[in-house]
Order: C-alpha cells, then structure tokens, then sequence
C-alpha cells in the first residue's frame, strides 16, 4: 500500500514538473512567434502628387511607393488606390483591395463600377456592395490636400 | 476514452514496458542519457521558433537575428535558451559519454547503442559547427572561413570536400543557405533516427547498469517509470532553470557583421572547438595534415570502435589501467588544449597597409510588391522630397 502511494506521488510529481517546464519554455516561445499579431502597424501620411493634377471627375488608378519597415528590412511597399475628386474639395480615394478575400479590383467605366475578378463582388462608385460576398465596402482613405499636395493616410 | 485508446492501442503492454524495473545500483549519473534527450527537444523548439524570424541570406542575417535580440518580445530569451542550450548540450552529451566509458557500459551486447551514441556526438558538434555561422557575425564567418580549410587539407577529397560545404570557392550566400538546410533540415532528420536507433537500443538491451551488478541484479531495481523518470525530470527542471537564468542575464555575443576584408580580426571558434584549433598550432608545414585530419580523423575512428578494441572484462575504470590512462590523457589533453586555445594571446599587430577605399557595402535589396496588370492606364503623380519641400516652402512664403 505504502508503495502504492510513492509510486502515485512520483507520478503526480513527475506530471507537474514535466508541466512547469512545458509552460515556462512553452508560454515565451508562443509569445514569441504570436508577437506580430499585437502591433500596431504605424500610420503616415503618403504624398500622392499634385492636387491639381489629381483633379478628374472620372476614377484613375493612382501607383504611389512609401517606405515602411517590414521586420528587420526597410522596405520599398508599392500601393495602388482609386483616386477622384467628388467636387468641392472632397477627395474619393478607393483602396484596390477587395474587401472579401484582398483580390484587386478594377475600376468599369462603362458600368460605373469596380469589379473583383476572383469572386464576382461589384461595389458601386461610392464603394458600397452591389452584388457578391464582400461583407463590408471597399476601403475609403483618409485624405487631406496640404500645400496643394493630395495626401492619404497609409496605415 | 481510456478505453477507446486502449482497445485500440497497445497502452497497457507499453505501460508495462516503462515500469520494467532497472538494474539496481543506478545513480544520478544515469540520467545524462534523458538530459540530453531534453536539450535536444530544447534546441529543436526554440530552433524551429526562431526560424520564424530568420532569413539566411547575407543581406538579412545579420540584421534578422539583430531583430530577434532586440526587438521580438521574448526573442533574445529565446535565442538565448538556443546559443546556451547548444554548449550545455556538448557539455552533456561528453558526461554521458565519460558516464558510460566509467561503468564499461558500451561492451557486449550494447556495442551499436555506442556507435549510436558516437555518430549523434558528431552530429552534435555538426549543429554547433552549421549553427554559428547563421548570425553571419565576425565570429560566424571567419570561424567557418578557418572550419572549412580544415576540411580542405584533407587528403584526396578535401578541395572537393570544402568546395561542397561552401557551395563554392568561398564562402558566402550559397554557403549560408546550405548551413542553414544542414543545420534546419538534414542534421535534425539524421539525429532524429539516430536517436531512436540508440533510444531503441537502450530499450531493448535494457539499462547497462554498473560492473557492480550481478546477473540478479539486472531486474531487481526501481521501476523506470515512475522513479527514474522522476529523477530525470527533476535533472531537466534544474538544467532548465540554469539555462534560463544565463539566458536571461547574459546576453549572446553579436559581432559586427561579417566583413571579409577585415584583417584585424582574430579569428576564434567556439569553445568545444578550442582544442581543435590549439591543436593546430603544434603541426606546421607539411605536418599540417597531422593536426587537422589524421588526430581527429584516428581519434573519432578509435572512439567509435572503442568497444571492439577493448576487450577487457566489465569493470569500473579504475579497475582497467589501459583505459583509464587513454580516457585520463584525452581528456586532460582536450581540456588543456581548450583552456590555452581560449587563453591564447590575440595577435597585437594591427593592420598597418595604407586604408583601401571603402568597397560596396551590403545593400539590403527593397521588398516590392507587383499589382500592376497589363491594358490599364496607370498614373504616378508621386512627387520627389524636394518637390514636396519646394510645395510647402511657396505656401508658407503666401
């Protein structure tokens, strides 16, 4: 009986420091790989030319590069936006990222629309869904026009 | 559940296999065997983590593992566990080794338990040796510079031999990538079958016991599960906290980074090396080969076989004057050897020629990232800095 009650001591004991070492290797290595997951990305505004030259009441595809730090590398990130001025100095700016599954939509001139090529979603010119599985609308960017520069916010 | 797994697993009979009773007489020094198995899942989890944040490429190693150390949450502990956890392992995988050299344990019938156990020794020295040279530091490249001309003075095959582990005449990104394959892929895949040929071994021919036992002995100690494993677990809960506490008070060394053009630099490998590299210092000119190849090429083979060459009955060393004096003489001869490779003066002459011009630095090439399709107009308005500055200098003279 008595060895009995070593055996399952041992046991028991074996189970809770083989746990405590399991969790203390364990919990900073977890912390480590899932660390990406709560920082913040950082903000800045990104030029995207000449205000003026911007300036069209139909969408053009607008290309702009910032620079970024991703991980250990300053890198070069290259974007592509929607871009047209609603009149009275409003700016419409559409991320080309489909807000289904991140496919790039392209902007119809005839029907007036964006259309995603992977899953059929349409998103009127406003950026509301017309029709497809997207669950929210495209993208807006923030903008703001200093010294006649059109800026957007890159988060 | 228990009976689900059991009526379709053989639990019982592998419960019953762990609680075999071992040969009496068994002390702690039989539990470097586990120890090591546990540093070796230990440098497997904290290796496979840090490859999450690892590039090996001359561009972005060194700048990568800067990152872990300085930046990850939790990164220079854990690359710290790994750097650390490396040396602890030499250091028992040799105790084990002397351990079963003290008790004779590697004669009839554990000869291939032994081989076994020699061959994962190499492999050991093989991830130190592929491992140090991924933070691509001063120290990284200019021990692996050295580590691969040994290679090459080996006779016949050493060119070819050196050519293959740089993946080239020198070394460089293609070198990088295949330590880092070596040390990630190829050495893990080989010790992982090895281990479990030797942990096989272990099983099957049972513990070795000491010369103490008589053949009555051999089942009549403690179980193996609970109380040895509970013995072991408790080495590995110390062990641990050792490695943590010097993981997180003392920080791994990083070099600048590689510079081959760098003649100031006073090229050390690591520690478990050190007596390598001694060594090499007593063998010039066209004894050079002696130092490099033919020692520790005789000595590996001579270890290996050691249990066809012995053929003395089991006792405990002491009681075997041939193979005291061999063990004794190694290893003092190897801790010497280590204590003045680490104790060696560095060279004092610094590097004296007229300065060349600064050659190209590394660049660390930009990410980018193609959206571009065909057929469509595309605008780039995007103004330079100096066309941004010029903008808000007028508006500010308004």
């Amino acid at each position: 009986m008595e060895k009995r009650g070593r055996r399952s001591f041992l046991e028991i004991a074996t189970a809770f420091i083989g746990g405590l070492i399991s969790l203390a290797a364990g919990i900073p290595l977890i912390g480590f790989a899932i660390s990406p997951a709560f920082k913040k990305g950082e903000s800045k505004w990104v030029d995207l030319g000449l205000a003026d030259r911007l300036k069209n009441s139909r969408f053009r595809k607008v290309d702009y590069t910032f620079t970024a730090k991703d991980g250990w590398v300053k890198a070069t990130k290259k974007r592509s936006v929607y871009v047209t001025d609603a009149g009275n100095g409003e700016w419409r700016v559409f991320s080309r990222t489909c807000s289904h599954l991140g496919c790039l939509v392209r902007w119809d001139a005839e029907k007036e629309s964006f259309l995603c090529p992977c899953h059929g979603a349409i998103f009127d010119k406003t950026g509301v869904v017309v029709a497809g599985p997207p669950p929210e609308p495209l993208q807006k960017l923030q903008t703001k026009v200093e010294a006649g520069i059109l800026y957007v916010k890159e988060t | 559940m228990r009976q689900f797994l059991n009526e379709r697993l053989p639990l019982e009979a592998f419960s019953a296999h762990l609680r075999k009773p071992l040969p009496k007489h068994i002390n702690l020094l039989f539990s470097f065997g586990s120890l090591a198995m546990f540093l070796l899942l230990l440098q497997a989890a904290t290796g496979a983590f840090l490859a999450f944040y690892y590039s090996p490429s001359p561009e972005h190693a060194y700048n990568a593992v800067t990152y872990i150390s300085t930046e990850v949450p939790f990164g220079a502990f854990v690359r710290g566990l790994h750097h650390w956890g490396a040396s602890a392992m030499v250091i028992i995988v040799v105790l084990h080794l002397l351990r079963v050299v003290l008790y004779s344990s590697y004669k009839a019938p554990r000869e291939l338990t032994w081989i076994f156990g020699v061959l994962l020794l190499l492999i050991v020295l093989g991830f130190g040796f592929t491992g140090y040279l991924l933070p691509w530091d001063e120290k990284a490249y200019w021990a692996t510079v050295v580590g691969v001309e040994i290679a090459s003075t080996a006779p016949g095959l050493g060119d070819f031999v050196a050519k293959v582990l740089r993946g080239g005449t020198e070394i460089g990104a293609v070198t990088l990538s295949r330590f880092y394959a070596l040390h990630t892929i190829w050495l893990p895949w080989l010790v992982f079958g090895l281990v479990g040929a030797h942990l096989f071994f272990v099983r099957y021919y049972g513990s070795s016991g000491t010369p103490k036992n008589t053949p009555e002995d051999m089942e009549a100690g403690k179980p193996f599960y609970p109380h040895q494993v509970f013995e072991d677990v408790v080495g590995m809960l110390i062990l641990f906290i050792v490695l943590a506490v010097v993981a997180l008070f003392v920080p791994v060394p990083l070099e600048d980074v590689a510079d081959p053009t760098n003649a100031d630099y006073d090229p050390r490998p690591e520690w478990y090396f050190l007596f390598l590299f001694q060594l090499l210092k007593y063998f010039q000119g066209p004894f050079e080969v002696i130092g490099t190849f033919i020692i520790p090429t005789v000595g590996m083979l001579l270890l290996l076989f050691l249990p066809f060459l012995d053929r003395s009955e089991r006792a405990v060393l002491w009681k075997r004057p041939i193979a005291l004096t061999v063990t004794s003489v190694s290893v003092i001869g190897i801790v010497v050897l280590t204590i003045l490779g680490g104790t060696s003066k560095k060279l004092e002459t610094q590097e004296t020629a007229q300065p060349t011009e600064a050659i190209q630095g590394a660049v660390t090439p930009a990410t980018e990232i193609e959206q571009v399709e065909e057929g469509e107009e595309v605008f780039d308005f995007q103004l330079t800095e100096e066309e941004i500055e010029g903008a808000v200098e007028v508006e500010e003279s308004q």
